[in-house]
């Protein structure tokens, strides 16, 4: 690319290669050779005017039919296609913002231009879903710029706008009461779960990311009044922490271990909780404490936003040793690509919409990002495009449950108007004993 | 001296009775002592016959059946009792069950029906049997609501446990810092269960919420479609534990692409039609009512706000793809994008 005139190369930068490297997905667009292709609307006309105003530095576009002010369904049939060319044109930018600052090709300077472009034209308080959401990814992308700039860390990611913890928590009791995403997860989780230990006298489950603990109470719950009075079984769990992590990664967990445990005798579920902490990325099983006859349960549980650092070869290392424990069962919970558009549109819109996608949407787009940036620059580090197809390929095999739609099946998918949101899996050891 | 008495059986099937009498009027009577009129598989019919010509077993009465038959010695009592057993439907007499070939010679829709449901018994049986499955598969799914409903109310006792804590604590750091925010700082325990719950649900419609079968043929069919270029190494040898993954490296990393995908990813099944029958509608809620007959309630689409979203990140796709092949019914074929929001009432 010439590097003496960024914007010669402009064109090719939007409308050509993005599908030459790419997987062909099962997307129609993808499939039509990039987006242009399909739309009818005058392309030329329209991008001469987004370089020049570029160029020009001007404020604001003058390409399309300017958004009248009250936004009724009326208004928006004289110009059908206002906010989706503006939403259209966005997500074009944002795509020639990722691309310029990864990979070969990267030039700081068109990707600074870019993303100031993005920033005019976007706003957390946008009227379509499609556009908050596009600030969101332009905030992203700016702070990974800014890193870029800096020094490239894969450390721990610091927000500016750190909210503090009470925030964060309210903002997450939001979201799950707004949608059924997060609680798909572990509420399934849960019943394959029970379904596996039924006639276990002691359950040892081992979490990947226990977060505040919020999975449990209601697997303890459901201990609890299945029990007939007989003996009850008994509920272990460990939860790991990392050291990648930090000190309050340490400190998040012993507090979940403290929650858990005022919360199991307060129903009256034996119960006991173990911290283990990891050094490196690395997972160690013999630094687990293990006890006889029990029936061990490893937790992954990789859809939440993941405020903290995570990388995939922590996960693969995690999954890889604890196979060796020979596990009853693996819970296995993730997302779908395409996520967070679809979840954006699931939302009804609700007054605490905008605090939950500030304190939550926000750090959780720019963690993505930053995790997908990491994987396309550095050789080093492994993607994983699929987690079950990982562990199908890695030594485990799928485990029926009863609660599914088909027989044989073993997992469930949470989707909004056929998009997938969130999956959610079953697996054991290949090589236990059934 | 003994005194022998005969048994009596007052109460067996008529079987058992050792002798019947015909009468001149064509009725059998039994011999014990208090004779009973026996139903013989004749008097049935024309008992069956006088109550379709009177206009059915609820309209016919003892007196008017009594007249129409015209058979003598049949008093009102006995016709009592019949009618009464017949209305109830249940006396499959045993004499009829070799009676079946009747159906094809009686016209009257009593007439098979008393015939059918008592040669067979099956339809009744099945139509019992349908009804009690029925109702079982009710009561399961209410008890099944019922264990969720707990589980989700611990996980919110829970959940409220720990934020108020958490408020507490950051109550008592932070007594006079002025917060960005607006939920912190002065957030009392009063305000934090009103900011917290029971919250009305503002679910989406949960018609649009969808559950798929996941088995892991359909993961990898799925995900082989549409990672055509990355290589798949499938490695049956587990020992083998050199790290190959699917997705290694690309040699083009694509991080636009990414981003595309996040944003505009249609339905990944294109290709495969997602059958009606493999659909289940999501019911899960975080807070529920106490009264599970409300549930219903809970799940009507909240209206206003939502129709003035404007555009979905996904109707974006919609509109650039016309010539997208017919899709799953669940698919909005709304392409006009003028009511905004999608909504399935519409």
């Amino acid at each position: 690319m010439n590097m003496n005139h960024p914007y010669d190369d402009f064109p090719h930068l939007l409308f050509s290669n993005n599908t030459a490297t790419a997987t062909s997905t099962s997307s129609c667009v993808e499939q039509h050779d990039g987006i242009s292709l399909d739309m009818d609307w005058d392309w030329d006309c329209d991008f001469h005017d987004l370089i020049e105003s570029m160029m020009n530095d001007k404020g604001t576009t003058t390409e399309s039919p300017p958004l009248l002010p009250c936004y009724h369904g009326q208004e928006e049939s004289l110009h059908p296609r206002a906010g989706e060319s503006k939403g259209l044109r966005l997500v074009h930018l944002l795509v020639a913002a990722a691309d310029a600052s990864t990979g070969a090709d990267k030039t700081r300077e068109l990707t600074r231009v870019l993303l100031a472009k993005l920033k005019d034209m976007t706003s957390p308080n946008d009227r379509t879903n499609m556009e908050r959401l596009a600030a969101h990814f332009t905030n992203g992308l700016s702070k990974l710029h800014r890193e870029a700039n800096v020094q490239r860390q894969c450390g721990p990611h610091q927000h500016p706008d750190v909210y503090d913890q009470v925030d964060v928590m309210l903002a997450f009791q939001m979201l799950q009461n707004m949608s059924p995403y997060i609680n798909f997860g572990y509420l399934t989780a849960t019943q394959a779960i029970l379904e596996a230990v039924k006639h276990e006298r002691r359950i040892h489950i081992v979490d990947n990311d226990i977060k505040d603990g919020v999975q449990w109470p209601s697997l303890m719950q459901a201990l609890v009044s299945g029990n007939t009075g007989l003996s009850a079984q008994h509920l272990r769990i460990t939860a790991l922490s990392r050291a990648t992590n930090g000190k309050k990664s340490v400190a998040a967990v012993q507090e979940a271990g403290r929650r858990l445990t005022a919360f199991a005798e307060s129903i009256g579920q034996p119960f006991s909780y173990h911290h283990c902490r990891m050094d490196s990325d690395t997972f160690n099983p013999s630094s687990l404490k293990l006890v006889r006859g029990e029936a061990v349960v490893i937790n992954c549980m990789l859809h939440l936003p993941r405020l903290s650092h995570q990388p995939p070869n922590s996960i693969i290392s995690f999954l890889s040793e604890a196979k060796t424990l020979n596990p009853k069962l693996v819970t296995l919970v993730h997302d779908e690509v395409g996520l967070f558009s679809a979840i954006f549109d699931s939302l009804e819109a609700n007054p605490a919409r905008g605090f939950v996608e500030r304190v939550i949407f926000g750090p959780w787009v720019s963690g993505w990002l930053t995790r997908i940036a990491v994987t396309a620059d550095d050789a080093e580090v492994d993607s994983v495009a699929s987690w079950p197809m990982w562990l199908a390929t890695n030594g485990f095999k799928p485990v029926e449950i009863s609660f599914a739609n088909r027989f044989g099946q073993n997992g469930l998918v949470l989707g909004w108007k056929s998009r997938r949101l969130v999956s959610a899996s079953f697996w054991a050891s290949c090589e236990s004993s059934e | 001296m003994f005194h022998a008495k005969k048994p009596s059986s007052m109460n067996g099937s008529y079987e058992n009775r050792a002798m019947c009498v015909q009468g001149d009027s064509g009725l059998v009577l039994t011999t014990d002592p208090k004779p009973r009129l026996r139903w013989t598989v004749e008097l049935h019919e024309r008992f069956v016959d006088a109550v379709a010509q009177l206009g059915g077993p609820d309209k016919a009465t003892p007196k008017t059946i009594m007249r129409v038959m015209g058979v003598k010695g049949l008093t009102l009592y006995h016709l009592k009792s019949h009618l009464q057993k017949f209305r109830l439907g249940k006396q499959p007499h045993k004499e009829y069950g070799d009676h079946s070939t009747k159906e094809g010679s009686r016209a009257s829709a009593m007439d098979i029906q008393r015939n059918v449901a008592s040669s067979s018994g099956m339809m009744s049986r099945n139509m019992n049997e349908m009804q009690m499955e029925v109702q079982r598969r009710l009561h399961e799914q209410l008890e099944v609501q019922r264990h969720l409903q707990l589980r989700i109310e611990a996980q919110g006792k829970y959940m409220q446990s720990i934020l108020e804590r958490a408020c507490q604590t950051l109550a008592g750091e932070n007594m006079a810092a002025a917060s960005g925010g607006g939920f912190k700082g002065n957030l009392g325990s009063s305000s934090l269960s009103a900011a917290m719950g029971p919250h009305p649900l503002s679910f989406p419609p949960f018609q649009d919420l969808n559950i798929y079968g996941n088995t892991t043929d359909q993961v990898l069919d799925h995900h082989n479609f549409h990672n055509q270029n990355i290589e798949n190494h499938y490695t049956a040898n587990n020992a083998a534990d050199t790290n190959i993954y699917l997705g290694k490296k690309r040699p083009n990393p694509s991080f636009g692409n990414d981003i595309r995908k996040e944003l505009l990813m249609w339905s990944n099944q294109d290709h495969e039609p997602i059958d009606d029958e493999h659909r289940i509608q999501i019911q899960m809620a975080t807070h529920v009512s106490t009264d599970l007959d409300s549930l219903s309630e809970i799940y009507d689409k909240k209206p206003g706000l939502s129709g003035d979203e404007g555009n979905d990140c996904g109707k974006l796709l919609e509109r650039s793809s016309p010539r997208r092949s017919p899709l799953s019914p669940m698919m909005n074929p709304n392409a006009g994008l003028v009511q905004g929001r999608n909504s399935p009432f519409e």
